[in-house]
């Protein structure tokens, strides 16, 4: 019995989880947890002020890495044979339908939250110093996850993703100078074809994951150097924004009272400090608010996960992902839309496609990513911010009138109709 | 706990049932080769692409032997003169029965069942594997 | 709230274990099974003794599927409609019947979609029935199903589709090519009908369109030919016959059905009476072909056929690129060819004609093959309707001589004309005579002019 027991202890080196040292153990001996502090404040882990978002997002991106490579074992990236391992997958393997609609509605899911999340983030001001090369991050991810999004559209090659996919390359066709250029890189021709759907292919499976996961980790670390996940300062009792801890490369600011050495705590040497904090720490008196990661943290980002895995489980029971017929180069549907989170630039190049396809798209991510050098405001507080918030309201508000425009009030040759009215479409 | 061990053995399951293929893009395993009329006594009819040998007794009827060799898979010959099987590929030579006479052969030839369907046809089941003494007499 | 954690997250995972079992149940119990257990439990009960009932009743269920290369699909039909090639199933109710009448169309060969239409590929009925939204070719109804063996069968005869020929010839003759193109030959102003057997279009409709077209397309300028109802079906199943099936060399080979008609179809077309003769009637510079079947076996005459050097080293006879089944049409015409026959095509081939002649008789060939019937009329009459042009129909070519030189009409037909239009703002007449110099070549056209002026009607001789 001791063989057994010597050889679990060899894996799992820490000690019994109902001490303290154990629980500090699991995460600062384990690999996979390690990027958590052993001890969270609870004030950073409150639903009500992030709503996990972050974490829902990541935990899509999960499910979507997994279902991904479950379908990558049916599916053949060749205009000849996907739509038929579309239909393989729809009518004779196991649970071929359950996975293909958990990875349709988990992106779709993801491109939201991604979305959702970074709205918060601006809500709660928490780009702000030191945090604002992390929101770049996050654009960067966002942007990261609509090109996922939209590679991962044209691999069905039905009639959807397929003209879906023209018009959504033809309109980054028009940047200027090298629009047409790029449209045929990504590409590999002249139009949608043999070279696109495998190049597609390539982004969706290899090149953009890979790039995603690298962000993510800059993401999450610099969370963690940044201070932590995002909590209400200014809601938490006897705190003054200005007592927000300093980080590298802020202005000097008094020293912390002296910590006093406990003989009863062993201190670690995590790094040589000058007499400043570089980062976060929990001062002697506030260790009572200190909870250990496990279980308090861990167990809502394990209920967060399995709130997300149940969510989708249960979508895709319901609701099954579409496919149309195969890809017709020939017969253009009437009308024919990008996915739905471009349906706003659509609807705008509609109306111009310089502005709507180059202009408006470049502005928006160029505001996007100069909002926190911008920023001068240091008070995240709500009422202090109306401005910021009342401009972002009316960005995002913007944004999702266009793409309902786009999506239920244009119908046949883009004309405006109403979805309330009946539309007769011609004979065949 | 229990949950715990039961979802992931579930899981577990699920995954490896998605793996195996409900369909194969192959040949199938079970075929019809066509009406006993067609196919004549004494030396045996070769099916290339099926790769088996169809022998037919008058005595005693039909049988099919596979025409891969059990080594590493080349096709063998049969050859009239001495009634036995010839690997091309490592010499291995198979009595009329199938079994291993000498070569690196490590199993005798596969005898395949031969039943007949309904509609008159001799059907040949791959993945039923018969002793060297099984006929179908018709 | 927080000391409940465990509780909440144990009953998520609890509900997640539920979803997943449920989703388990779904994808194991596809309705394509239970098909298969009823016809097992109908197998069964046609086996002598309980040994072999067990046995058919423990035949693990699974997908049946039939690949073919050739035909580039994949059809699961079988995996419910599992009595097809069985006999002994020919009073079962479907799914399971018996299919009669194949003939050498069997399931294993030719799968069951190229016939019947449907989604081969899936596995429900509703599905592979393909009535479905996004599967554009549902099963054929009962009425048209024939139609389908002209989508292999392109020439000839076909036995038991008489209305394949009919509607083909009815297409041939009526001028169709003159609006619609086929194969690359016709006009612009119609669609273009080479692919029109895999298009959307149900059986039903392209039935009511040949009968009322306006009806059917509204603002068509197709012109009401008043088809009777026979015609109309015969010319649908022609149409649905008109796809551009991918066959491997297996089924382009038997594609043509070696009948003794096709055979001498062919006999005409090559123009075998060129040289040879039968019972004495035609030239003498090669044998003589009564009762040939007789003297020598059809490998050798198929041989001959292939490859005639190789029978008679230094022979003359042209090596001709013929399929396999044309061969076999031949060689079985050979078997039946008379010296009456052989008088006929002879009359056809070498009547004495002038020069001149010649121009016209292929001049009337061509107008018929391109389809100039189709708005000018077989009799050159013209009078169809073509709102906004100047008289307001297209022209009969009757008197064109009066009012145009030879030259003229030439350049007509090379390049094309839009008619002169009755009012100037007005929209633009549908029909429009096209441009044929990329379709005729230059003796053609001089040919088909050659053949109008043949028929020209002097305004003082109409008397």
């Amino acid at each position: 019995m001791k063989f057994f027991t010597d050889i679990w202890r060899s894996i799992f080196r820490g000690e019994s989880l109902s001490t303290d040292k154990g629980k500090s153990e699991l995460v600062f001996l384990n690999v996979w947890l390690h990027i958590h502090p052993a001890k969270v404040k609870k004030e950073h882990m409150r639903f009500k002020h992030t709503f996990y978002l972050g974490f829902i997002t990541f935990f899509l991106f999960v499910i979507l890495v997994t279902t991904g490579i479950a379908l990558m074992c049916y599916y053949r990236p060749s205009t000849s044979q996907a739509y038929q391992d579309m239909k393989d997958l729809q009518f004779v393997v196991f649970l071929g339908p359950y996975l293909r609609a958990m990875h349709r509605w988990a992106a779709h899911g993801m491109v939201v939250c991604v979305f959702l999340h970074m709205c918060r983030v601006f809500y709660t001001g928490s780009y702000k110093r030191p945090r604002q090369f992390n929101w770049v991050v996050g654009v960067l991810l966002l942007l990261l996850t609509l090109g996922l999004s939209f590679t991962g559209y044209l691999l069905p090659w039905d009639q959807l993703a397929f003209w879906a996919i023209t018009v959504g390359t033809n309109i980054g066709s028009y940047a200027p100078l090298v629009g047409g250029q790029l449209r045929e890189l990504l590409l590999g021709g002249h139009s949608v074809g043999e070279g696109a759907l495998l190049r597609f292919y390539v982004l969706h499976v290899a090149v953009l994951p890979s790039i995603v996961i690298l962000l993510t980790i800059v993401h999450f670390w610099r969370v963690r150097k940044d201070g932590g996940l995002s909590r209400p300062i200014w809601k938490l009792k006897g705190r003054q924004p200005e007592q927000e801890l300093v980080t590298i490369g802020a202005p000097a600011q008094p020293a912390l009272r002296a910590t006093a050495v406990s003989t009863s705590k062993t201190y670690g040497l995590m790094e040589v400090v000058t007499g400043k904090p570089i980062f976060e720490t929990i001062a002697p008196d506030e260790e009572d608010d200190a909870v250990f990661a496990h279980p308090y943290a861990f167990f809502r980002e394990a209920i967060a996960l399995m709130a997300t895995v149940t969510t989708i489980m249960a979508t895709s029971l319901f609701f099954r992902a579409p496919l149309e017929e195969l890809a017709n180069p020939a017969k253009t549907p009437n009308p024919a839309k990008a996915p739905w989170y471009f349906l706003g630039l659509q609807e705008l190049v509609s109306h111009s496609a310089f502005i709507g396809g180059v202009v408006a798209p470049a502005l928006m991510v160029v505001a996007l990513l100069a909002i926190p050098y911008f920023d001068r405001n240091p008070s995240r507080r709500p009422s202090d911010r109306k401005w910021a918030i009342g401009l972002f309201t009316v960005f995002v508000a913007a944004n999702i009138a266009l793409i309902i425009v786009g999506t239920f009030f244009r119908g046949p040759g883009w004309a405006f109709v109403p979805p309330w009215v009946h539309v007769v479409t011609g004979a065949e | 706990m229990a949950t715990l061990f039961s979802g992931v053995s579930v899981s577990l399951g699920a995954v490896v049932r998605y793996l195996v293929p409900s369909v194969y893009y192959e040949p199938p395993q079970s075929f019809k080769i066509g009406n006993p009329a067609d196919f004549a006594y004494g030396a045996p009819s070769f099916l290339a692409e099926e790769k088996i040998f169809v022998f037919r007794d008058r005595e005693k009827g039909f049988a099919v032997a596979s025409a891969v060799c059990t080594h590493l898979g080349c096709t063998v010959a049969h050859f009239q003169s001495d009634q036995k099987f010839h690997c091309p590929c490592h010499g291995s030579v198979f009595a009329a029965d199938g079994s291993v006479q000498h070569g690196p052969a490590p199993k005798p030839l596969q005898w395949f069942e031969v039943t007949m369907a309904r509609d008159g046809q001799l059907r040949v089941d791959k993945e039923k594997a018969v002793p060297s003494s099984y006929r179908l007499m018709v | 709230m927080k000391n409940r954690l465990p509780q909440i997250f144990f009953l998520l995972s609890f509900i997640s274990l539920i979803l997943l079992l449920w989703a388990i149940r779904q994808a194991s119990t596809p309705s394509w099974k239970s098909y298969q257990r009823a016809f097992l439990q109908l197998e069964a009960q046609g086996e002598p003794n309980a040994a072999a009932k067990a046995a058919v009743l423990s035949t693990p269920l699974h997908i049946h599927q039939v690949m073919l290369t050739g035909l580039q699909r994949v059809d699961r039909c079988t995996t419910c409609h599992l009595g097809v090639d069985d006999p002994t199933m020919k009073n079962a109710p479907e799914p399971f019947r018996y299919h009669q009448g194949l003939g050498p169309h069997i399931a294993s060969k030719f799968g069951c979609t190229i016939c019947h239409g449907g989604q081969g590929l899936a596995t429900t009925k509703g599905d592979a029935h393909g009535n479905v939204q996004f599967w554009d070719k549902p099963l054929l109804a009962r009425e048209y199903i024939r139609a389908s063996c002209g989508r292999c069968h392109k020439e000839g005869e076909v036995p038991g589709v008489p209305e394949l020929t009919a509607g083909r010839h009815l297409f041939e003759t009526q001028g169709c090519r003159g609006c619609h193109k086929l194969n690359g030959v016709g006009g612009s102003i119609g669609p273009d009908l080479s692919e029109e057997g895999a298009s959307r279009r149900s059986p039903e409709w392209l039935e009511r369109h040949f009968l009322a077209p306006n009806q059917v397309s509204a603002g068509s300028a197709m012109p009401n030919y008043h088809f009777s109802r026979e015609q109309a079906r015969d010319l649908t199943y022609y149409m649905l016959s008109l796809t551009s099936e991918d066959m491997g060399s297996y089924y382009s080979s038997v594609r043509l059905i070696p009948s003794a008609e096709y055979g001498r179809e062919l006999f005409t077309q090559k123009n075998c009476i060129v040289c040879h003769s039968v019972g004495g009637a035609g030239a003498k510079a090669a044998p003589d072909l009564l009762g040939v079947t007789q003297r020598h076996s059809s490998e050798w005459l198929d041989e001959q056929l292939v490859n005639p050097q190789y029978v008679y080293p230094g022979s003359t006879m042209p090596e001709y690129d013929l399929e396999t089944n044309a061969r076999k049409a031949l060689i079985a015409y050979m078997g039946t060819a008379t010296s009456d026959d052989a008088q006929a095509i002879l009359s056809h081939h070498t009547r004495p004609v002038s020069p001149g002649d010649v121009s016209i008789e292929a001049g009337k060939e061509e107008f018929a093959r391109v389809g100039c019937a189709g708005c000018h009329g077989r009799e050159l009459e013209g009078g169809l309707p073509n709102p906004n042009a100047q008289g307001g129909q297209v022209p009969s070519l009757l008197h064109i001589s009066d009012d145009y030189t030879k030259d003229e009409i030439l350049a007509i037909v090379r390049n094309g004309r839009a008619p002169p239009l009755e009012n100037a703002k007005g929209p633009t007449p549908p029909l429009y005579m096209p441009a044929w110099k990329n379709v005729l070549s230059e003796e053609d056209i001089h040919q088909v002019v050659d053949f109008l002026w043949s028929r020209q009607q002097k305004a003082k001789d109409s008397w």
